[in-house]
């Protein structure tokens, strides 16, 4: 069961992160040159459960600036995959630690304790658990 | 002095949520694929809408006082509709995935084209450019 108290700090952090990420779309369109700066990036999850990839999935989607283009089963060998289009990020690394930020935050919401760091960078296809070590 | 109050506040959220449906709009114009498109209108749905619903909240509450269910009606429209933009646009950049549409070619890394491999850690976007030509837009 999740504690309501952890539920509502979850929603407020994503409501901070809704206003920041629509600044950043809004004061992207006062810059002059190409809009954004466009990239897709792989994000192996450490979320189990259907609900936590949900929750995962949608919480990256309301987030302006991120979007979920594709999503990918996991098995024994593989955790579940994200493919997460960015529009605002510096770099492939820079995008990835918000989105690892963002995931830890909902573990720590559905499962009640921090989850396992994850070893970075990942390489694709190692399962999360392995990487932790 | 509570009017004074609850015009101010009509006024702000009303204005900010209708600034922010034009800033998106014009977002979504300065944007160069149909990805970009819809990850630029989130604002719009995330923000923009709901501030309208606050601000229309705010007015009844001005205008006919308050009420229990128009808060549990106000609080379970601000809900859905910041749930229900978030699977819409979740359920729109997969069709557009699943469509085939192009992908502008500046989008890079592109990882859905190509695996990210372990050298790739600390590269920066601008280095890569020009490797992944998935289709050209221009």
């Amino acid at each position: 069961m999740i504690n309501p108290l952890r539920l509502i700090g979850y929603c407020a952090w994503i409501g901070k992160e809704i206003v920041s990420g629509s600044l950043d779309v809004v004061s992207g369109i006062f810059k002059p040159g190409e809009y954004g700066n466009p990239m897709i990036v792989q994000l192996p999850l450490r979320c189990r459960t259907d609900v936590e990839i949900t929750l995962m999935a949608s919480s990256i989607t309301i987030t302006p600036g991120t979007l979920v283009v594709a999503t990918a089963a996991g098995d024994d060998d593989t955790p579940p995959t994200l493919f997460v289009h960015a529009l605002f990020g510096d770099s492939e690394d820079d995008v990835l630690e918000g989105l690892y930020d963002m995931e830890s935050r909902l573990l720590t919401m559905t499962r009640g304790e921090a989850p396992a760091e994850i070893g970075w960078p990942a390489a694709p296809g190692s399962p999360a658990e392995g990487a932790a070590s | 002095m509570a009017d004074i109050i609850a015009i101010v506040l009509v006024a702000l959220f009303g204005i900010t949520g209708s600034l922010l449906m034009v800033l998106s709009a014009i977002a979504m114009f300065r944007s160069n694929d149909a990805l970009s498109r819809i990850n630029v209108f989130s604002p719009a749905t995330g923000l923009g809408m709901p501030l309208i619903l606050v601000a229309a909240y705010v007015y009844t509450l001005w205008q006919d006082g308050f009420g229990l269910m128009r808060l549990f009606m106000a609080l379970v429209g601000f809900l859905s509709l910041i749930i229900v933009s978030s699977v819409a646009s979740n359920v729109l950049s997969r069709s557009v995935f699943v469509a085939g549409a192009p992908v502008w070619r500046r989008t890079s890394p592109n990882r859905l084209a190509e695996a990210r491999d372990d050298e790739d850690a600390g590269l920066t976007e601008r280095e890569t450019w020009g490797d992944f030509d998935i289709t050209d837009l221009d």
